[in-house]
């Protein structure tokens, strides 16, 4: 097929051919770009927590008293216990939240207790010696907290504990030789915390843009929660009774001691109902960027079928007289391809160009990632075939125009 | 003439039904997805206090310094000292402290178990500079807060669950296990952005249960239920010792009616700030804000990443539905050439023809609009499946959204037409009738 | 009515200038029927553009109606062709989407006609074609020579003074040709001018005055020799 021939055809339908590279170049730098945001927010709701999710739920459990800290501290103790007795539930921690839980808890962290600057940032959970067992994560290195190390923790105390449990992330993130085991580190406290053991995976209970960089950074201490607002519990069920455990556990809390609430968001939650408060704005904005992109390409190959379809009933006699001529059904199919990959062709070019640009704008402004590369080569493989397969059916119709069209007056 | 126009274009539209349709549709789904991300981006983003949102200011001190303060700019709230000083100065016409909390409150029914409710610690200023209706009573005044009473505003919403929506001022009520005067109750109110708290918290959340006097809590150690951040090394050991840390917590807000009275509050803040230094207290020279309610929202990026990136790419996709319309009212306008220049031989002038088919894709642009109506419809109702629940409930079709829907169709329908009439007002009279 | 003097159309491509008319003079007075000849390519066509106001010409002048046109714009040309001048094409130029009623209606709808006028010259237009009874009909329902009579009425509804026709029976047959051409001779005792471009020698014959064109230019048929030859080539060719 001769390209020359046909980009001096286009030349004669300038609007038309410029309108649909444009939009072509459009639609590849918005595609790619909500494709891109689209995988970003879907890894992001595929990040591990590393707990036992399908067994786990959280309370929040608001004091209805205003307790001193050794009530309280009496009180938690006993609702622990009362906990772990139920036979549906296999072990129970109080703690400050947990993974995905949104906001929480976080501290900076230093080398040196000194240093104003800070090193990274943790994600802090506090739990008593149950933490590990209850969430179900996984000690790869080091040992668990033992009961006498669990100090309770009153109201505005920043208590520092000297030994703590942190994830391989924040670990190898602080201690890039793999030797945390045993190295200590401070947070926002000039007496340092020891590293005592190493958990495989914790997520931070913070999920928004901020907590991005430090992704599951996280450390644990052992402390209990003793404050006149409340505390959060842990619970893990035995497996296949959650929501036996889930029935229990506020009935056997409230018929120990009736003086406390559960709010209606947190008070009594499984992971699925996490997940899903958690995600909610990344799983929206990856509907809403899947609902555009679809709808864009339909768009875009209705735009192309319009326009080609206009072309074909424009040019019926100079088809016409081109098979009078002795072209075959072939080369008027192959002439309209042709014609539609040399338009794609320049419009995947322009749309490169402002894909990268509102990428570039992306990053400035919301901190999405750099598009990969990937992503642009694939918009315009996608591109190029939207624009062939739309093409296509016109093209089959001029291909069909009988040589008599041209004996016909204009 | 107008309506022969209008008459000629839906005569046009129903020629050729598929082109028509696509038309429709291309300005039908664009308009539509820009008015449900614009209606959320409204929401988030309108001002919440328009009669007085230049007038309310709150004030910032960088209590942190220039290391560890969030990169230049100070803290969103105060620290106890830094509030506590502002408040005695009083530099302001009306000027107030916040901070949330959440408390038990028991049922009329002894036996009930409590429920949570959350409020705020505010002081007596804070009802009459935020404009606060009431059902009942007032808000109390500014000597109360001296008094250290235990004063309480309820909301509408939690004497309805309280007290059965009965006129409650003078009553008592107990939460936290400590007993409250009601002074006043409450209208419906609250703010979307809640500007006055949105330092710590998304902003949309529901409307809080009550409004207790802020000296009060203080006493009692009420901890505050929202965001406490602080710098450096923690060295409190409990309440007292924490409220004379570098903990910033507490939400300033001032109300300062002029121009200058806001100059000079500025001035205020920097002669504070300043005094600091010199007392040893901060290590680095003045550096506060004094920014009114949509600078501070701004400040504090109130408006969810989400709702803005969803807006910017609904416009890209609206732009792309326009270039594919002025592509095919090209097409559909030159197909008929041959029409557009027999009506020029009899007598048409170019500035009909063009007005001809600006009127046709006007018609195309009302339909459009009517379909982007539904889709708008349609797709509010599924609002809630894309951004936050609190967030969703705020957008809504209302008859603004409407008429805009409509007004931002047609409009985008002839500009979209501009350039194809212009070529079909080019076509020259035709002596003979060609396809070409 | 319509005079050229010294008229010249000149096409230009990017290689050659073509004369389409060259030193073109015709005098139409008030109320003459003349019958425009010759053949194929000779500026017939041109001639016609060009006195109808279709298309502009390069030097010379053109007063139509005491009016020198070449200086006017594009609005004031449309405003005379819309009330001036009467079209009858070969094609018929009926607009397919429209009815009988609707496509008489055009030109009167440019001339921002009220309502009950425009209705009540349509259907006198139509009375006068024979086609009343077929105001609803669109183009495609109608012969070819009721087409042409629809072409005549839209033409006739605005009551020109000038009528120019290009081979209005080019597309008819015999029959149907007869009575076109009957309808324009109606047209012109009622005081109507007439300029009609034929190749037809017996439909030249009909009218007033013959005037014959070759090579963009009006010729005496019997002092120019070129004209036989030329002009019997190109009917030959015309026919076969």
């Amino acid at each position: 097929m001769q390209i020359k021939p046909i980009l001096s055809a286009l030349r004669r339908h300038k609007a038309g051919t410029v309108l649909i590279a444009l939009q072509i170049a459009l639609t590849l730098a918005i595609v790619c770009n909500a494709l891109y945001i689209i995988h970003q927010r879907l890894a992001h709701i595929a990040e591990p927590t590393g707990v036992d999710e399908p067994n786990l739920f959280a309370m929040a459990n608001l004091w209805g008293e205003q307790y001193t800290k050794e009530q309280a501290a009496a009180k938690v103790q006993q609702d622990l216990a009362t906990l772990r007795q139920l036979p549906s539930v296999a072990d129970a921690t109080p703690t400050d939240g947990y993974p995905l839980r949104g906001g929480g808890w976080d501290n900076f962290i230093t080398m040196k207790p000194d240093q104003t600057a800070k090193t990274t940032d943790a994600s802090v959970y506090v739990g008593d010696e149950h933490f590990l067992r209850t969430l179900g994560l996984k000690l790869i290195a080091g040992r668990d907290f033992n009961a006498g190390e669990v100090q309770n923790m009153g109201l505005r105390e920043s208590t520092i504990p000297p030994v703590t449990i942190i994830s391989k992330t924040l670990a190898d993130r602080l201690f890039p030789n793999g030797d945390a085991l045993g190295k200590s580190f401070y947070s926002m406290s000039s007496t340092p915390t020891t590293i005592i053991g190493i958990v495989d995976t914790l997520h931070r209970q913070d999920v928004s843009t901020w907590s991005a960089p430090y992704t599951g950074q996280s450390l644990i201490w052992p402390l209990r929660l003793a404050q006149p607002l409340g505390v959060f519990y842990v619970v893990r069920a035995k497996p296949g009774q959650l929501a036996d455990a889930m029935r229990e556990a506020p009935k056997a809390l409230y018929a120990e001691n009736r003086m406390r609430m559960f709010p209606a968001k947190d008070g009594l939650v499984n992971y699925q109902q996490i997940r899903e408060e958690a995600f909610e704005r990344d799983r929206g904005m990856a509907i809403l960027m899947g609902i555009i992109c679809a709808v864009l390409l339909a768009i875009t190959a209705a735009g192309i079928v319009g326009l080609t379809s206009f072309w074909v009933g424009q040019r019926r006699r100079q088809i016409g007289v081109r098979r009078a001529l002795g072209a075959t059904h072939r080369d008027i199919l192959h002439y309209f391809l042709t014609e539609n990959l040399l338009i794609s062709l320049g419009g995947i070019a322009i749309g490169t160009l402002l894909a990268f640009g509102l990428n570039l704008w992306l990053v400035k402004t919301f901190s999405l990632g750099f598009l990969p590369l990937t992503y642009v080569l694939g918009g315009m493989v996608t591109l190029v075939l939207l624009g062939q397969g739309a093409v296509f059916a016109p093209a089959l119709r001029a291909s069909r125009v009988p040589p008599i069209e041209a004996t016909r007056p204009a | 003439m107008y309506a022969y126009y209008l008459q000629l274009g839906l005569r046009s539209l129903r020629r050729n039904p598929m082109l028509t349709a696509l038309m429709m549709m291309a300005i039908g789904f664009g308009v539509a997805a820009s008015m449900i991300t614009y209606s959320v981006f409204r929401a988030v983003s309108d001002d919440p206090i328009p009669n007085k949102s230049s007038q309310l200011f709150a004030p910032q001190i960088d209590s942190w310094g220039p290391q560890q303060n969030e990169k230049g700019e100070p803290p969103g709230a105060l620290n106890y000292v830094d509030a506590m000083a502002l408040m005695r100065a009083h530099k302001a016409s009306r000027q107030t402290l916040i901070y949330p909390v959440m408390l038990s409150a028991l049922g009329r029914d002894a036996d009930s178990v409590p429920s949570s409710a959350s409020g705020y610690a505010v002081t007596g200023d804070f009802f009459p500079m935020f404009e606060v209706p009431f059902l009942y009573g007032s808000g109390w005044n500014t000597s109360e807060d001296d008094h250290r009473a235990a004063d309480v505003v309820l909301t509408k919403e939690f004497n309805q669950r309280m007290f059965g929506g009965a006129n409650s001022v003078g009553k008592e009520i107990v939460l936290g296990g400590n007993a409250y005067r009601i002074v006043g109750v409450a209208q419906h109110w609250n703010p979307a952005p809640r500007f006055y708290a949105v330092w710590g918290e998304d902003g949309f959340s529901e409307s809080p249960d009550f409004y207790v006097l802020l000296n009060r809590m203080l006493d009692l150690h009420v901890d505050s239920s929202g965001r406490n951040s602080c710098r450096g090394n923690l060295a409190f050991t409990g309440w007292d010792q924490w409220l004379q840390s570098n903990c910033v917590w507490l939400m300033p807000w001032v109300e300062l009616n002029t121009r200058s009275d806001a100059e000079q509050y500025r001035q205020f803040l920097t002669s504070y700030a300043a005094d600091q230094q010199h007392a040893g207290r901060f290590g680095w020279p003045a550096n506060i804000r004094l920014l009114d309610v949509m600078a501070f929202m701004t400040q504090q990026n109130v408006v969810p990443p989400e709702s803005r990136i969803s807006l910017i790419v609904a416009l890209c996709f609206f732009v792309i539905c326009l270039v594919n319309t002025i592509g095919l009212l090209l097409a559909k306008f030159m197909r008929r050439a041959g029409e557009i220049g027999v009506r020029r031989a009899l007598g048409a002038t170019r500035r009909e023809i063009y007005t001809q088919y600006l009127l046709e894709a006007a018609s195309v642009g009302i339909a459009g609009g009517v379909l982007g109506l539904l889709l708008t419809a349609v797709g509010m109702s599924g609002v809630s499946l894309l951004f936050d629940q609190e967030i969703a409930q705020l957008a809504h079709l209302d008859l603004s959204l409407v008429a805009l829907t409509l007004l931002v169709s047609v409009l985008a329908a002839v500009a979209a037409a501009f350039y194809p009439a212009w070529r079909a007002a080019q076509v020259q009279p035709a002596w003979q009738l060609k396809s070409n | 009515m319509l005079k050229m003097t010294h008229l010249s159309k000149v096409y230009r491509t990017e290689v050659v200038e073509t004369y389409a008319l060259r030193d073109f003079n015709i005098d139409v007075k008030e109320g003459e029927f003349v019958a425009v000849t010759g053949p194929s390519g000779s500026g017939k066509t041109t001639f016609l553009t060009i006195a109808g106001l279709l298309e502009t010409f390069t030097g010379g002048e053109y007063h139509l109606d005491g009016i020198e046109v070449s200086q006017l714009d594009d609005n004031a040309r449309s405003k005379i062709r819309n009330e001036k001048i009467g079209f009858i094409f070969q094609a018929f130029n009926l607009i397919p989407d429209l009815n009988v009623f609707d496509n008489v209606e055009v030109p009167l709808r440019y001339r921002g006609m009220k309502a009950a006028e425009r209705k009540e010259r349509i259907m006198n237009a139509l009375d006068r074609v024979g086609l009343a009874s077929r105001a609803k009909h669109y183009p495609a329902e109608l012969s070819g020579g009721q087409q042409q009579r629809v072409a005549i009425a839209r033409a006739l509804a605005g009551t020109p003074r000038l009528l120019l026709a290009d081979e209005p029976t080019g597309n008819l047959d015999t029959q149907m040709a007869r009575g076109v051409l009957e309808l324009l001779e109606e047209i012109h005792r009622e005081g109507a001018t007439i300029v009609m471009v034929t190749h037809d020698p017996e439909l030249a014959a009909r009218a007033q005055r013959n005037v014959h064109i070759i090579d963009g230019q009006v010729v005496d048929l019997a002092e120019d020799p070129r004209f036989h030859t030329a002009y019997t080539a190109a009917a030959g060719q015309i026919r076969g």
